[in-house]
């Protein structure tokens, strides 16, 4: 029997799965795919708007957000270990000493792929001397074959918001072919004689003290050694631009966690659809998998549920307007009713529906439409949570982050605490005898 | 006030005023055309796709039948590049009456449409989506045709003899001189300018707007009553055949499949204002239920999109009728014998299927109002692309692609759309709205509704249109927005979540949301052209080098642009 199942391998089921494998449990993580992390910058934002207000500093802002935020849930200074223990798993990770940097308290404003404005709390190393609080003048690197990055959009409207920045588009490609994508880029800096001819063409063509900004392609194997290069070679600061997916920055978050995992014993198995549960009262003793043609029981003692929104698949809604939770079969919160408005008609407007998800308590433990417990051993976490929008607010991955820490914690907890009184294995049973729940503060 | 001049002045870019354009611009008269919006944008690409055989009207109305398939016949040859010959089936479903079948196959031998009763077995055969409880199938030469290919098509056609085809140009009042209607006064919409221009006729093809012009010319009582139809594009070819309902013309009883997708129509209700086109819900519902009598399953099936258009359908009855009884048969309106004015026709009702039919008709009302004696040649003269005659084939990007694979950059996957032919469209058109570019080459039209496409259209467009980054902003979230509108009444289901995933991408990697300019007033069309660009400054050199850079479509520098890559003779 496992300690944990974790469902879902975004950054809040590899936190949660990476925080209870790394103590010492036993896990299991089970994903329909790889995660989310491909698909989102690698930053991780705690919050960025509140009431179309921009946030500088978003543990302060958090208090606005309302009692059905998913961070209303979070002890205080949960986000804060998180982001620390988030740190740490980069800093001797796989790819060290690519880095994570940055705090929770305040957020550093970087350049978006349009030259918007975006709010991040921790960012990779890459990513950090976009910071546009420094002033400098900037020159946007484009790679003209990666029609997933436009560098002169960016820098007009970086440079029609006041600061100071231009682009420069190289044609330089890793085979002479007219579409490269963002992982080929990768791949392609990852090699010091690619880098030779990025440095032999820029070189000259810089301004003295400009910064450059490269689309987020700088390495995937080994992205520090790949940046400080170019860094040391241009003798500038450089610094990364998120892309369109996939996303490079993503993927070196998943290959750190996954191989932290498996360091650490844990197993993960993509390509597995969760098709049900097996339940004895309000617990969930097991969940049903189907890898290719083959359905196998996977008990644990705790299930954490980290399937996404409607976005992943962790929530499906029908024709009828009927949504459903497609993993356990959870009560969906905040789905808009028959007469009431689903979406609004404009696009950057509130959408109701992005809202809807699985509500839970402060242990992370689904709640049916009564306000009672729905399971007692199953916790949810990320963006299946109902109460956020996290694109339209700038808390994508900070939820995550956040809830899969929290969650973990709750399981870390429980089996310290079952190992406290001497039982090992019946850990639930013995923190429900000791009347014990959600012990993550 | 820009003056113009010209012969013909020609009020409304759907397929009636671009055939009418066409139709005068090949009998030498010097032509103008003015619409307000986009080319198609009202009603011609607002509909199902679907080229009538005649057997849809064949029991009921045997004008309109014949008329359907004589004009059938003649759209296979001259818009050939438009037309795919998907062929239709009348199919009676468990809850329609056997018997209509006799009538139909009747009515269509009356007016010599042919049609055959295939097995049912052969039916599920070639269609084996189709509700396995059909009890008759009839085969009818139904079509599918592109609205926006076969517009852009007379558009430029008519341009290659001369006509000016002036897109964004809204009429705001009608020249009377006296008895006789001696032109319009349009407003630029794009420069911001008034325009007069002086036509020696004036010809009102703006369909459902036809009374609000008329009305500008001081006539009264042009009875058209804007009839509301809701369809909605599924994300694959559910069938590859038109498929008909066996019954009297009711909603929801026709698919097409068009280009990638099938289309599931429509609906007909009275509206006041054919500019107010709500999509109530349970019109959708109503929609969706009859696709399912169709197609069982087709709930579950991807939806991809849904609009609106409005028929024009012309009474002379002033009491209220059901509209779908109103005549579908067209409406010449000889103002002078109608209302003493001269120089103003109007033209309305009618169908897609009949547009070449009613410029015709028109142009030579025209010509004898003149005393001119100038034969029509439409019958027989080929549009811009349609030259050797062979019918769009859905395979014919894909085998464009094929032999062009390592030296083309693709913008967009979904509707197989390069980089050079955006750039030719972008410099060629003159336009830096990326919905009009939505229009003329598919871009953001597939399953991901420009989820990938539309950030690196407006990276190419920022470049190559040389526009600066608040025009390319404003052309972003204008297509983000317009197809927000078409997206969210049907958004469940696999949509939905590409539809969040798509905000995942605009709002959560690009932040459009917090670029200059994003919750200003909804953005109107963008004005920048690329004859008044040259006032934009430039970041970088990219944009520069863009400038004078020729296309890096193989081949696209003299061929014909469409033959290559969208149609089926490469």
């Amino acid at each position: 029997v496992n300690d944990a199942v974790v469902i879902g391998a975004g950054v809040a089921g590899l936190t949660a799965a990476t925080r209870i494998a790394e103590a010492g449990g036993r896990v299991l993580v089970v994903a329909k795919g790889i995660g989310a992390t491909h698909l989102a910058p690698g930053t991780i934002d705690v919050l960025g708007r509140v009431d179309g207000e921009p946030v500088e500093r978003p543990l302060e802002a958090l208090g606005r957000l309302g009692a059905g935020h998913p961070y209303a849930r979070l002890p205080a200074g949960t986000l804060a270990a998180a982001a620390e223990w988030w740190r740490g798993r980069f800093a001797d990770g796989p790819l060290a000493p690519y880095a994570y940097t940055g705090t929770v308290e305040t957020s550093l404003p970087l350049p978006s792929p349009v030259g918007a404005v975006r709010r991040s709390a921790l960012v990779p190393e890459t990513m950090a001397a976009g910071d546009l609080r420094r002033g400098e003048p900037l020159c946007i690197v484009g790679l003209r074959p990666l029609r997933d990055f436009h560098a002169p959009y960016a820098a007009d409207n970086l440079a029609r918001q006041g600061y100071e920045a231009r682009a420069k588009v190289l044609d330089l490609a890793p085979e002479p072919r007219p579409d490269v994508n963002s992982l080929g880029y990768a791949r392609a800096f990852d090699d010091a004689a690619f880098r030779d001819r990025v440095v032999a063409e820029l070189r000259g063509r810089l301004a003295p003290g400009e910064s450059a900004g490269f689309p987020a392609v700088l390495g995937l194997r080994r992205p520090h050694a790949a940046w400080d290069d170019l860094e040391r070679r241009l003798a500038r600061r450089v610094f990364e631009i998120p892309t369109l997916p996939p996303s490079v920055p993503g993927m070196r978050v998943f290959a750190t966690l996954r191989e932290r995992l498996r360091r650490a014993g844990a197993r993960v198995i993509l390509n597995a659809i969760v098709t049900g549960a097996e339940r004895t009262g309000d617990r969930v003793t097991g969940v049903r998998v189907k890898v290719a043609a083959r359905e196998v029981v996977h008990r644990g003692d705790w299930i954490v549920l980290a399937t996404g929104g409607f976005a992943s698949g962790g929530l499906e809604l029908d024709s009828t307007w009927v949504a459903r939770e497609v993993a356990l079969g959870l009560p969906v919160h905040g789905v808009p009713g028959r007469g009431e408005a689903r979406f609004a008609p404009g696009y950057l407007d509130e959408q109701p529906m992005a809202r809807a998800g699985i509500q839970v308590d402060d242990g992370l433990r689904p709640l049916g439409p009564d306000g009672a417990r729905a399971a007692e051993n199953v916790l949810v976490a990320g963006a299946l949570l109902a109460g956020a929008e996290p694109w339209r607010e700038g808390s994508g991955d900070g939820i995550s982050l956040g809830t899969g820490f929290h969650a973990g914690g709750i399981v870390v907890g429980a089996r310290s605490e079952a190992a406290d009184m001497g039982n090992t294995s019946g850990s639930i049973e013995a923190i429900e005898r000791s009347g014990a729940r959600g012990a993550g503060a | 006030m820009t003056p113009l001049s010209c012969e013909v002045l020609v009020i409304g870019g759907g397929a009636t005023g671009a055939g009418v354009a066409w139709d005068c611009a090949l009998r030498g008269f010097d032509t103008v055309l003015v619409e307000r919006r986009d080319l198609a944008e009202g009603t011609s690409g607002r509909f199902h796709g679907l080229l009538h055989s005649g057997a849809r009207y064949a029991v009921k109305d045997v004008a309109a039948a014949e008329e359907c398939i004589g004009e059938n016949m003649v759209l296979r040859e001259i818009a050939a590049d438009s037309i795919e010959d998907s062929g239709g089936l009348f199919v009676t479903t468990p809850e329609d009456d056997p018997a209509y079948g006799d009538a139909l196959v009747a009515g269509c031998g009356r007016v010599g449409i042919p049609i055959e009763e295939i097995p049912v077995a052969e039916a599920l055969r070639r269609e084996p989506r189709l509700n396995p409880g059909i009890q008759r199938a009839f085969a009818v030469p139904d079509a599918g045709i592109d609205a926006w290919k076969c517009v852009g098509a007379l558009a430029r056609g008519a341009q290659g003899h001369g006509a000016r085809i002036l897109r964004y140009h809204r009429v705001t009042g009608i020249l009377r001189d006296g008895d006789r209607v001696v032109g319009a006064e349009v407003r630029d919409e794009l420069r911001g300018e008034d325009v007069r221009i002086e036509a020696g006729f004036t010809l009102n093809a703006s369909g459902a707007w036809a009374a609000q012009i008329a009305h500008m010319a001081g006539v009264e009582g042009v009875g058209v009553v804007p009839g509301k139809g809701i369809m909605i594009a599924m994300n694959h070819r559910l069938v590859n055949t038109v498929i008909n309902r066996c019954t009297m013309p009711a909603d929801g009883d026709i698919l097409v499949p068009i280009r990638t997708v099938s289309v599931i129509g429509t609906t007909d209700v009275h509206m006041a204002d054919p500019d107010d086109l709500p999509i109530p819900q349970d019109e959708v519902d109503q929609m969706l239920d009859d696709g399912e009598r169709l197609v069982p399953g087709f709930r579950r099936a991807r939806a991809l999109r849904v609009w609106a258009g409005v028929r024009p359908l012309f009474s002379d009855a002033k009491e209220e009728v059901e509209s779908r009884d109103v005549s579908r048969g067209h409406a010449l309106l000889d103002h002078r014998t109608r209302d003493g004015i001269d120089g103003l026709l109007t033209i309305t009702g009618g169908k897609w299927t009949t547009y070449r039919l009613m410029a015709e008709e028109t142009v030579d009302a025209m010509c004898a109002q003149l005393g001119e004696e100038r034969p029509c040649t439409t019958r027989t003269a080929k549009l811009p692309g349609s030259e050797d005659g062979s019918l769009y084939h859905l395979g014919a990007r894909l085998k464009w692609k094929e032999g062009h694979l390592n030296d083309e950059q693709l913008v967009c996957e979904c509707e197989i759309i390069p980089r050079g032919r955006l750039e030719d469209e972008l410099r060629s058109r003159g336009t830096t709205n990326l919905d009009d570019i939505r229009r003329a080459l598919r871009l953001g039209m597939g399953p991901c509704q420009g989820g990938f496409c539309i950030y690196r259209a407006t990276g190419i467009l920022h470049a190559v249109g040389r526009l600066s980054g608040p025009e390319a902003n404003a052309s972003l979230l204008g297509f983000l927005q317009e197809r927000w509108k078409g997206v969210w009444p049907i958004l469940y289901g696999d949509q939905l979540r590409q539809a969040r995933l798509d905000d995942w991408i605009f709002q959560g990697v690009l932040g459009v949301q917090d670029l200059p300019g994003a919750h200003d007033p909804p953005p109107g069309r963008v004005a920048a052209g690329p004859q008044d660009a040259d006032a934009h400054g430039e970041p970088g050199d990219e944009a520069a080098r863009a400038k004078g850079a020729p296309s890096a479509a193989p081949g696209s520098a003299d061929d014909e642009p469409t033959a290559a890559w969208d149609g089926v003779s490469s």
